[in-house]
């Protein structure tokens, strides 16, 4: 099956990431037509009629996000959210380096729809060469006039400000994000106030991923249904799945919500190295419960994989083959976690911490299969008890790959035992306390 | 204060409760006798912010559960917080809370009086999993010279960097690292020196956060709580002393919000130290050597007897209600003299106006006020706890601030306007801000937003900032907190006018605006209202005219009076001319003073009794807003001391005056009968929320207070200077402020000494670039031959031509130089 482009059509073409490029191919068309052609409450009836749902993780109905937004006059936002952190995500990276221009006519047009004068794309500070193409093509589009103070000389105001964050995981969480684009330490906010409501500054805000802005363009050109003639009912459109791991082509692929899962890592990105199998996949980036082989014909929409105990995301495959052991996958996922958590709820500070200190027991055997369930004890206490969602993050992952991998953890500490790793002298208590960047 | 709120009836655990609407949760169960644990929950911080996540409990349909800090209550809404699913969640907060603390509680000062402890034991696991190594941290680290920090007890509930960032605004305390590794500290381990920090002990819900002074000094079953009023300021805080064995360890927040807000300084929280200083005065002394108090009071009682009418007394700001009540009797009753005035002298008709009770402001009123002008005070430096206010306010956004001061204050910051005119200068500035409201309110343009430019103005400096002052005041929604220094010297009646007529033009005399007077000593407003005012009784009641500071100085001086008696008061180093009152000291007949300490004033008297400190008094006291307030003895009088009301009383008895008092309560029912609108109070109404007189009924009896016609249209000061305040190039204008450390009490704690600050004198950049001084640069101030040696400061918030030094420091003081307004500043 093949891919089906619509966010990535003609990507790789020279000199899309020009103004010139990217109108050669009736780019800007949609901003005319939001603009001259629709009033903001048709444009937000449009975004939600085509189902778009968010793409970023949460998966929420982008029109009705934008219709809480208050209407009226005041200052409102629009913030683009291009912090793309979790591992094994990457397709943001690729839509912002090669199409600029469709994030920010998305931006403008979603800026119109809501009644937003100022656009923020935040951007994660690693992609900092991104940032400079990004800023390139924002130049440009002021200087052509689809964006500043009179766009199109119809008076309707959108500026446009490329942010670049400082490199943590948490500012990708769209209210830590609003806190370190204010330029407080980045920390989560306790929603309600939801920031459609008291976002940015206290203002209403509407916060999007980068790939979810980049459909706008399209669903204004072409219509809602149009749009809901890709995927499924309840996943309309396409989404561009960033696979990685033990495949044999990893990379971006934009398909049509609804393939089976296994069209994509076998068919698009080649599956596992030859005689190697499919022992566990992150569906939806490295915060979803894993899946396993068996479920590889499962389609890939938001509400099968939710069905099945995971989630689609971010739309970030990572596959690990029968080469790769659980426990040390756990290990780095939970590492990840605990370096990256912000410490301002105790179940995510203290949890994270101490079940990466579990699992590294774990893998040199210093463990015992009672171990075992205090690590899947404490995921269940973190699940639902935090104050965003990046504690769950760590303990939904983890917990699955204890449930469904147990005996494998069994195996390694008892291996790990035998071979002597777990001697007495090599107490954990005498390894210095180490960050995940340490260990990493 | 906001308006009744509607009602709303919720089910908590089967219990119907019925809350405020828009209660928090956690609070609305409790009128249900259901507790709810928080730990990072703390309403006088600010909004909630639901990162401990103790909280948690399950709302009837919600799926998850909710933090119940921060939902607020619906009508009909059902909450459990005891289901399998709150209390396998509670139990794992607390589990997680613990995987990092050391559980030292045995060797803790926060052990038995510590929520986490309370919680671990009613909410916890009872075991922990945890079998991992613990964080650890170098422990524990001096956070301030007066705080320290154990970071391995720290559970991270951010409260104290919420106050340093949303309270006192400061920002010093951060979150350092993130996730594990966070902790609390300051940016590269700087000390955190700030006038609030104390705070973050009593904020600490576990024994993170411990007071140098209290550490191991005793454990909570050893101690009393003994509630009091801190009279160190005149903000007059609501405290708790800590007892153990009859001596005060620590002084605690006594949450009053129509006073303190829960808060307050370190001046109030760590100046106990000085209650047990060797260094105090113990026993009466007569002529330098010890005394029994028979032999002490007869000697005085001779002396006073043959001064008679020549007698004066001065009463400092630490007096009570009581005191000043007996000594003003003494003094007008037994002696005939009318020389009787506290260090907050105002006119008599002006104290008498601007204590009318319908343009008083109470304090909560300035968290409604539309607008709030700050005039002649910082109160930073002079009433401490209403900075924290104001900035509230304005936190808030309901309020706008306007600043007009001599010196920059440390409220400038959040302030819409301010204006800055010269030392000496207010009585113009406040005539030409006068001028402008009444203008406004002529033209009808007391309208918000109305430009300023629309008022004619006569083009001078000062109307110039009085426009851009009279911009931001709402006209009935203003309150006005002034100095009642303003008050002195030459142009100070007219400055006080002034501002009464400002008031008038604003519409003050309206419920929720007014005025909040700032005087220099704690009982300030009291001690006036007692009585303690030259040609003013009790009650402001008409009196024969007597002798103010000034003419009491110079009445010693030229052997007019033959005695002084001085109640808590150090005329040499804390009024202005400290070298003539120390001469008019060394002349007099005969001194008597009433210290704790020795002083330079003490040093020339004949006669010493001991003072009691504010903790063994009994009494009350008088906010500046006119809330009276009780002070309830926590300790014994140590060594000979005894009460001072006990001690004029019988002074009084012995000259032949008797008044009958012969306990507190007798002594306030007589100050409730003289004083009309005191009338009828009693301690236990007061109790230990204090009472605002012009809250009660009593107050309308004082109609006539308001009723004092206004005095025409002030002249401007007639004082010799040119009109526009412009100072020129060779001339220097000094100015002096009482700096919040500059006084006898950080001197006598050991605990604050490093806080008392050295002399330094404040110019404009400008001013420093022409003189060629830059800051630090060591000078010597000079006027008319006399010089005090300063560092040089510059600060860019200063108006030039002005100078500023501190008044009242331990050595170099201002108040040394004689009243003299031009000064140059050389390098010696």
């Amino acid at each position: 099956m093949p891919e089906t482009r619509v966010l990535f059509r003609d990507i790789d073409a020279p000199g899309l990431a020009t103004i010139q490029g990217y109108r050669d191919r009736g780019g800007y068309g949609a901003l005319k037509r939001a603009l001259h052609e629709l009033e903001p409450d048709e444009l937000l009836s449009s975004l939600e009629d085509s189902g778009l749902r968010g793409r970023g993780g949460a998966g929420f109905s982008m029109g009705k996000k934008g219709s809480f937004l208050p209407r009226g006059e005041m200052e409102k936002y629009l913030c683009c959210n291009a912090d793309e952190s979790e591992p094994g995500a990457f397709k943001d990276r690729e839509l912002m380096q090669k199409n600029p221009h469709q994030l920010i006519e998305g931006c403008a047009i979603a800026s119109l729809a809501v009644g937003a004068t100022y656009a923020f794309v935040f951007i994660r500070g690693e992609y900092w060469e991104i940032a400079d193409i990004l800023d390139r093509a924002v130049g440009e589009a002021y200087d052509a006039g689809y964006l500043g103070a009179d766009i199109l000389d119809t008076g309707v105001r959108v500026e446009l400000i490329v942010h670049r964050g400082a490199g943590a995981y948490i500012c990708g969480e769209e209210t830590a994000l609003l806190d370190a684009l204010e330029g407080k330490r980045g920390n989560p906010r306790l929603k309600p106030p939801f920031p459609a409501i008291q976002g940015l500054y206290g203002g209403p805000t509407l916060i999007n991923n980068v790939e979810t802005l980049s459909n706008v363009p399209h669903i204004v050109n072409n219509g809602a249904d149009w749009f809901k003639g890709f995927g499924s009912e309840q996943s309309t459109g396409t989404k561009v799945v960033s696979v990685s791991g033990c495949v044999q082509r990893p990379g971006n692929y934009e398909i049509e919500l609804g393939i089976p899962s296994r069209e994509i890592i076998y068919g698009l990105a080649g599956g596992p190295p030859k005689g190697r199998r499919v022992k566990a996949w992150f569906p939806g980036g490295s915060s979803a419960p894993v899946l396993t082989e068996a479920d590889l014909d499962l389609p890939y929409t938001f509400e099968d994989l939710a069905k099945a105990g995971s989630m689609l995301g971010s739309g970030s495959i990572i596959v690990a083959d029968d080469t790769i052991s659980i426990p040390e996958l756990a290990l780095r996922t939970a590492r990840f976690y605990h370096h990256e958590s912000c410490g301002k709820c105790t179940p995510c500070r203290e949890g994270t911490n101490w079940t990466t200190k579990m699992l590294d027991r774990v893998v040199r055997g210093e463990a015992t299969p009672m171990d075992l369930e205090i690590i899947a004890g404490v995921q269940e206490k973190i699940i639902g008890h935090c104050l965003c969602v990046l504690g769950d993050s760590m303990a939904m992952p983890v917990g699955s790959m204890v449930a469904k991998f147990r005996d494998e953890f069994e195996a390694t500490i008892e291996a790990a035992r035998e071979a002597g790793h777990g001697a007495l002298d090599h107490s954990p208590l005498d390894r210095p306390l180490t960050t995940g960047a340490q260990a990493a | 204060m906001s308006a009744e709120r509607s009602k709303v009836t919720l089910v908590v655990d089967g219990v119907e409760v019925t809350a405020d609407d828009g209660a928090m949760l956690v609070d609305a169960a409790k009128e249900g006798d259901v507790e709810i644990p928080v730990f990072c929950y703390e309403p006088k911080l600010g909004g909630p912010v639901g990162a401990c996540r103790m909280c948690l409990v399950e709302i009837e349909g919600i799926p998850k559960l909710q933090t119940a800090c921060s939902t607020p209550v619906r009508d009909g809404m059902v909450v459990y917080t005891r289901t399998d699913r709150v209390i396998e969640s509670q139990s794992a907060v607390v589990e997680f809370l613990l995987v990092n603390h050391p559980l030292d509680c045995p060797v803790c000062d926060k052990g038995g009086e510590c929520p986490l402890q309370d919680i671990a034991m009613g909410w916890g696991p009872g075991r922990s999993r945890m079998t991992e190594p613990k964080r650890h941290f170098r422990k524990p680290m001096p956070l301030s010279p007066l705080v320290r920090i154990d970071r391995e007890r720290c559970i991270l509930c951010y409260r104290c960097v919420r106050f340093s960032q949303d309270v006192a605004e400061d920002e010093q305390l951060q979150l350092l690292e993130r996730g594990a590794s966070s902790h609390v500290g300051t940016f590269d381990d700087h000390p955190y020196i700030a006038p609030f920090h104390g705070n973050i002990i009593e904020l600490c819900p576990v024994g993170a956060l411990t007071a140098e002074a209290y550490r191991f000094r005793a454990r909570p079953w050893d101690i009393e709580d003994s509630g009091s009023v801190c009279t160190l300021c005149p903000s007059q805080c609501n405290v708790m002393f800590t007892v153990r064995d009859e001596h005060v360890q620590r002084v605690l927040a006594r949450d009053n919000d129509d006073v303190d807000a829960g808060w307050l300084c370190d001046k109030g929280r760590f100046g106990f130290q000085m209650i047990t200083s060797e260094e105090r005065i113990v026993e009466p002394r007569v002529g330098g050597s010890r005394a029994g108090w028979e032999a002490a009071l007869d000697a005085v009682a001779e002396r006073l007897r043959s001064a008679g009418e020549r007698t004066a007394a001065i009463v400092g700001g630490q007096t009570s209600n009581e005191e000043g009540y007996l000594i003003q009797r003494l003094l007008r009753g037994a002696l005939g003299s009318a020389n009787i005035t506290s260090v907050d002298e105002l006119e008599a008709g002006l104290a008498r106006r601007l204590a009318a009770p319908e343009l008083g402001a109470a304090v909560p009123d300035l968290d409604a006020a539309e607008s709030i002008l700050v005039v002649g005070t910082d109160p930073l430096n002079s009433i401490p706890i209403l900075d924290l206010r104001i900035r509230r306010a304005i936190r808030q956004g309901r309020a706008r601030l306007v600043v007009a001061s001599e010196r920059p204050t440390a409220l400038d910051g959040g302030a819409e306007e301010t204006a800055r005119y010269a030392p000496g200068d207010a009585a113009g500035f406040l005539a030409a801000l006068a001028a402008e409201l009444g203008n406004r309110r002529q033209a009808g343009a007391g309208t918000p937003g109305r430009a300023a430019d629309e008022v004619p103005g006569d083009g001078s400096d000062w109307a110039e900032g009085a426009r851009r002052i009279a911009g931001e005041l709402r006209p009935g929604k203003t309150v006005i907190v002034y100095g009642e220094r303003l008050g002195r010297g030459p142009g100070g009646d007219s400055a006080l006018a002034s501002l009464l007529e400002c008031a008038r033009a604003l519409d003050l005399a309206t419920a929720g605006a007014g005025v909040i007077g700032v005087p220099e000593g704690a009982n300030g407003r009291g001690l006036r209202e007692v009585g303690c005012l030259p040609g003013a009784g009790p009650g402001f009641a008409e009196a024969p005219a007597g002798r103010g500071l000034d003419r009491i100085k110079q009445g010693l001086l030229d052997g007019e009076l033959d005695a002084v008696v001085l109640v808590h008061a150090d005329p040499i180093r804390n009024l202005p001319d400290g070298p003539g009152w120390a001469e008019a000291l060394r002349r007099a007949r005969t001194v008597i003073a009433v210290s704790a300490f020795d002083d330079a004033s003490t040093e020339t008297a004949d006669i010493v009794f001991p003072a009691e400190s504010y903790a063994e008094k009994e009494g009350t006291v008088t906010h500046p807003d006119g809330r009276l307030q009780r002070l309830r003895p926590a300790v014994p009088h140590p060594g000979n001391v005894h009460p001072i009301w006990q001690v004029l009383a019988e002074l009084g008895a012995r000259l032949g005056h008797e008044t009958g008092i012969g306990s507190v309560p007798e002594a306030v029912a007589t100050i409730a009968a003289e004083v009309p609108f005191y009338a009828g109070i009693t301690p236990e109404e007061i109790g230990g929320r204090g009472v605002r007189w012009q809250e009660r009924p009593a107050a309308s009896a004082v109609a006539e207070l308001a009723a004092v016609p206004p005095e025409q249209r002030t002249s401007r000061t007639n004082l010799d200077r040119d009109d526009s305040g412009t100072l020129t190039a060779d001339r220097l204008r000094l100015g002096t402020y009482p700096a919040l450390w500059a006084d006898e009490i950080t001197d006598r704690n050991v605990a604050l000494r490093f806080l008392a600050p050295a002399q330094t004198v404040e110019l404009a950049p400008s001013d420093g670039e022409r003189l060629g001084l830059a800051s630090g640069d060591e000078v010597e101030v000079r006027s008319n031959g006399t010089g005090v040696r300063a560092r040089v400061a510059l600060n860019e918030r200063m108006r030039p031509g002005a100078v500023f030094l501190i008044e009242a420091t331990a050595a170099e003081n201002a108040n040394a130089l004689p009243a003299e307004l031009n000064v140059e500043v050389i390098k010696p």
